[in-house]
């Protein structure tokens, strides 16, 4: 082995608990973006290969006229175009009851296919026989062989269910773009023959479903078959991009490629930092020694190389295995996400590029680490070698001591001068912690977000605890309001809409409300309250997205009956959840009367010390109610998943506390080390160990809580950064975060730099004196 | 007649511009023969190291030719002046600047290997020469300051220059140490015929010289031979 070789291995086997960190932060985010990156390749093509192999549609044309589907196959660009229907009606499962899907699925069907799981696709003449998507069979426990309840206008019909099988419409069970988030336990699909379905009355929808051929421009094609589709009369339009259940997915897998990149850039920045105070540091105590080097005839280039290669080795060492590893991690992601969401087919992509750019990222970090002390070390001249050790730092005196009323103690001059005194290292130890407070902030604000909003939706905009669908509608409302435990009921309506403004046209949900509704409060961005009269409160997106504002009149086409109606716009509301029309339930009742009547419902508030399953229980007792949907599901839902949340950001508290330590233990050992005669002085004078380590902890955290305000402002717009790439008009994802979240995470960064101070402060007390002047002659 | 190592003339050194310009050297005429043991004597700030630097090729002449080897210095550049060192000059400094993660021999074996030289054998040689065979696998940590600035003498001479350079050899170092190191100087001198340039504020070094060159205020002041040296044992100070 050349010796300039042995000699940069003993070097970092000197400093081996800082190359150590340096080392294990580069694993871990090489590892990290390998996870998150192959699980982002993986999870896309186990959702391509489902696509490809059921079929899955790029085009959906809802409340489709007769013919359109005609017009549409016979489109050079398309591969298939064939009509479904769909009808949201109660089920009843047992004892338990909830709103469910059928959809139909028409004989010889090429698009969006039903994957038969268990049991057997059904026989398309029979009228009762359906198959149970396996989100549902999973919450009810339905099996092959089972009976499953459908409401209709004429009381309970039973189906058998001859099959369990996913569709890719149903990956992920979302209602609609708007309810994205429906529970499996509150909305299922059942799959039918379509015939039976399309005869199911005036409530259902007659969708068109519209395959591209290969190769063909999507985004062109897409947008010209919608607008021809428009054109003929169809309700609404969207793309396989805005099917809700591909939305919410594509969200999630988005999180992955988001994290492959943060992740990556935090840790190897905190690696790079920490190589980069390490390098300075070594390349100051050895400038006389590269001195006598470059006396000696060593060239310029030689001395760069072998100071780069200190950051290209070091890199390697934990890029290497850190690749390794996050192959091995995305596929364990893989198959826990598919398995976890129910993805029937799980492709396993492990693309060879990704480790090779993992090693890449690990060697070109630690180059670019090394890079700066490289070049100071090839711009030192051969005459250094006559000079002796070099101080580190010049003496000044600190602003701090120029306001400071009074004067200072000498100790505590000496802290403030020595927070201040290398500004490379203070730098270094600061970014130390922006790094670590922005990791464990954008975890917690996620969290937080969360929170905030679903209050706000569940708390403060929506106040009905229940929403009761009956057999047939309207209902009789009086027998809901004498359940015992209920305090207020209402009717309403809810109905699929398409709001169309000129030549643009959004798909989402209207509601129809009492104009004095006490069930759900209209809400602006400035908290502002709305009240319900003759025109229609949207979500405030519509705003952009249609190009409205208050007082336009645009037109709502009911998806169900096609019936169309212009109406003024009358205000936006701010809602977290979907972007939602809402109208008073009056004036909908005469400019719309058959989904006034066809789809009304009724919201039901209970008093606060009733027992809200027992209500429920009640009010499914109630003759001609179908079923009784908790409208705050979600919240409990989410505060059941609350625990998982925590535990994701402990893990990001223990990584964020590790950046922290691993810049903050190698800034304070590389205090130490360029201060070792110092130190070792006043120790020879009697200063004790004690002493000496409290004025270095006071000096550190002095740096420390001076960079914990920007560090918390930098990670505040990181974290408002990272949510707004979620936000949608599904989502409303702006950063909340609580004050005591910023405390809390302050405070964890802040024991983390104080706790990777002590193994450095542990080398005072073993500190050599003898040996220390003994080699500072060397 | 000697072939000449060193020839400088009108060789000056002037650091910084304008009203902060110092002259380090002025107006320097000097022949110095192959082989010769000379002794640069003078108080701190004389010019002696400036000397010694342009003459290693660590510095560059403001003024004047220098001529080293049979090679024309004034006119290098960089990369010239770094493969001049790597292949006419060893340096030994005050402060030894040894790697203290490298054994003796492998502070040694670096600079031959740094140089395109073939490895151990030289640098086990240049060790025996200067007495140190012994400690090759210590680490300077486990060395006395005197063997640590033997094994800088045999980095130093380790690729054979043909001209050695030592800046203060024994300034940090007590006077029983110092002779030492000062006879493998001069052990190195007579055996292998280098020509050794020595710069030094004793006067007393100066005795074991060929020639004594004093100089002051960056001028030569005196330039005497020493019909007589003394060994290196024999120096007190």
């Amino acid at each position: 082995m050349r010796v300039l070789t042995v000699k940069l291995r003993r070097d970092l086997r000197r400093s081996r608990a800082q190359v150590l960190g340096i080392v294990v932060t580069v694993f871990v985010g090489v590892m990290l973006f390998g996870a998150s990156y192959d699980a982002y390749q993986s999870l896309t093509a186990s959702y391509e290969t489902m696509f490809d192999r059921v079929g899955f549609a790029d085009l959906w044309v809802t409340a489709a006229p007769e013919g359109l589907e005609a017009t549409l196959a016979a489109d050079p660009a398309v591969e298939a175009a064939e009509v479904r229907h769909t009808v949201d009606v109660p089920f009843r499962i047992g004892d338990r009851r909830l709103v469910g899907r059928v959809v139909g699925v028409p004989e010889g069907a090429t698009v969006n296919q039903v994957m038969v799981l268990d049991g057997a696709m059904f026989d398309p003449s029979a009228a009762d026989q359906v198959v149970a998507d396996q989100h549902l069979a999973r919450a009810f426990q339905l099996e092959v062989g089972d009976t499953v309840e459908v409401a209709t206008p004429v009381g309970w019909r039973p189906v058998t269910v001859v099959g369990i099988g996913a569709s890719a419409e149903y990956l992920w069970p979302s209602k609609s773009r708007q309810e994205l988030l429906a529970l499996p336990d509150q909305f299922g699909v059942l799959y039918a023959p379509d015939p039976v379905v399309a005869a199911a009355g005036p409530a259902a929808v007659r969708d068109v479903v519209v395959r591209l051929r290969e190769g063909v421009e999507q985004d062109s094609e897409l947008s010209r078959l919608a607008t021809l589709a428009m054109a003929a009369g169809g309700g609404d339009t969207y793309t396989r991009d805005e099917q809700p259940s591909n939305a919410a997915l594509q969200e999630d897998v988005q999180g992955f490629g988001q994290m492959s990149f943060l992740f990556p850039v935090l840790f190897l920045g905190a690696a790079g930092l920490g190589m980069w105070v390490l390098l300075t540091r070594m390349v100051v105590a050895q400038r006389a020694v590269i001195g006598t080097l470059r006396a000696e005839g060593m060239s310029r280039r030689q001395v760069f190389f072998h100071y780069l290669a200190y950051g290209v080795g070091t890199g390697l060492v934990g890029a290497i295995p850190g690749a390794a590893a996050g192959a091995g991690l995305a596929l364990v992601i893989a198959h826990a996400y598919t398995g976890a969401i129910y993805v029937p087919i799980t492709v396993v992509r492990v693309t060879p590029s990704t480790p090779v750019f993992g090693v890449l990222f690990g060697l070109v970090g630690g180059a670019l680490a090394a890079w700066a002390p490289a070049r100071r070390a090839m711009a030192l001249e051969p005459a250094e070698a006559m000079h002796g050790p070099a101080p580190t730092g010049r003496g000044k005196v600190t602003l701090v001591e120029r306001v400071w009323p009074g004067r200072l103690t000498a100790e505590a001059r000496l802290v403030v001068r020595n927070a201040l005194r290398n500004p490379r290292r203070s730098i270094a130890t600061g970014l130390g912690v922006v790094l670590g407070l922005t990791l464990v902030l954008v975890s917690w604000g996620m969290i937080d977000t969360v929170q905030v909003l679903l209050d706000r939706q569940f708390r403060q905009i929506q106040q009905a605890d229940a929403q009761v669908a009956f057999l047939a509608p309207p209902g009789d409302l009086s027998a809901l309001g004498r359940v015992d435990g209920v305090a207020a009921v209402e009717p309403v309506v809810q109905t699929p809409v398409s709001i169309v403004a000129g030549d643009r046209t959004y798909g989402t949900i209207l509601w129809g409300f009492d104009r004095d509704t006490t069930m759900h409060r209209f809400l602006t961005a400035s908290d502002d309250e709305l009240r319900l009269g003759d025109g229609l409160l949207v979500g405030v997106d519509l705003h952009d997205l249609l190009g409205v504002d208050v007082g336009d009149t645009v037109t709502v086409r009911v998806g169900p009956t096609g019936e169309t109606f212009d109406v003024p716009i009358a205000g936006f509301v701010d809602e977290p959840l979907g972007t939602q029309a809402y109208m008073d339930l009056a004036v909908l009742d005469g400019i719309a009367p058959q989904v006034a009547s066809l789809a009304r419902q009724a919201m039901v508030r209970y008093r606060s010390d009733a027992d809200p399953d027992a209500v429920r229980r009640s009010l499914e007792a109630t003759p001609g109610v179908a079923a009784v949907v908790p409208t705050r599901a979600l919240e409990a839902a989410a505060d059941e998943y609350m625990g998982l949340f925590y535990a994701f950001v402990g893990i990001m508290l223990v990584l964020g506390a590790a950046l922290a330590f691993v810049l903050v233990f190698n800034t304070t050992t590389v205090n130490l080390a360029e201060r070792t005669v110092e130190v070792a002085t006043m120790k020879a004078e009697g200063v004790s160990a004690a002493q000496l380590a409290r004025l270095i902890t006071v000096e550190n955290l002095t740096v420390m809580v001076a960079a914990t305000l920007p560090g918390l402002v930098v990670a505040y717009y990181v974290a408002a950064g990272f949510m707004a790439s979620f936000d949608s008009d599904l989502f409303t994802f702006t950063l909340h975060i609580r004050p005591l979240t910023f405390l809390w995470t302050a405070l964890a960064v802040l024991v983390a730099g104080f706790v990777s101070q002590r193994p450095g402060l542990r080398t005072i007390r073993s500190l050599d004196v003898a040996r220390v002047v003994r080699e500072r002659s060397v | 007649m000697n072939e000449m190592a060193v020839r400088a003339e009108g060789l000056g050194r002037t650091y910084g511009t304008g009203a902060v310009a110092v002259d380090a050297l002025v107006e320097v005429d000097l022949e110095i023969e192959s082989g010769q043991f000379v002794v640069l004597l003078g108080p701190s700030g004389s010019g002696k190291t400036t000397l010694l630097n342009l003459v290693g090729a660590i510095d560059v002449p403001t003024a004047g030719h220098l001529e080293v080897d049979g090679i024309r210095l004034d006119g290098l550049d960089s990369e010239g002046r770094t493969r001049f060192r790597r292949e006419h000059v060893g340096f030994v400094f005050q402060f030894f600047n040894l790697i203290p993660t490298l054994t003796a021999l492998e502070n040694v074996q670096l600079i031959t290997e740094l140089t395109g030289r073939d490895g151990s054998d030289q640098a086990r040689a240049a060790l025996e020469a200067v007495g140190m065979a012994d400690r090759a696998d210590h680490f300077p940590a486990a060395l006395s300051g005197g063997e640590q600035q033997r094994v800088a003498i045999a980095r130093a001479v380790a690729k054979r220059p043909r001209l050695l350079l030592a800046d203060e050899p024994t300034g940090a170092l007590d006077l029983e140490t110092g002779r030492r190191v000062l006879d493998v100087i001069s052990r190195l001198n007579r055996e292998r015929a280098m020509t050794v340039l020595l710069v030094t504020h004793n006067a007393v070094i100066a005795e074991m010289a060929d020639r004594v060159i004093r100089l002051r205020d960056g001028r030569i002041v005196a330039d005497t031979l020493n019909p007589n040296p003394v060994a290196a044992d024999r120096l007190e100070w």
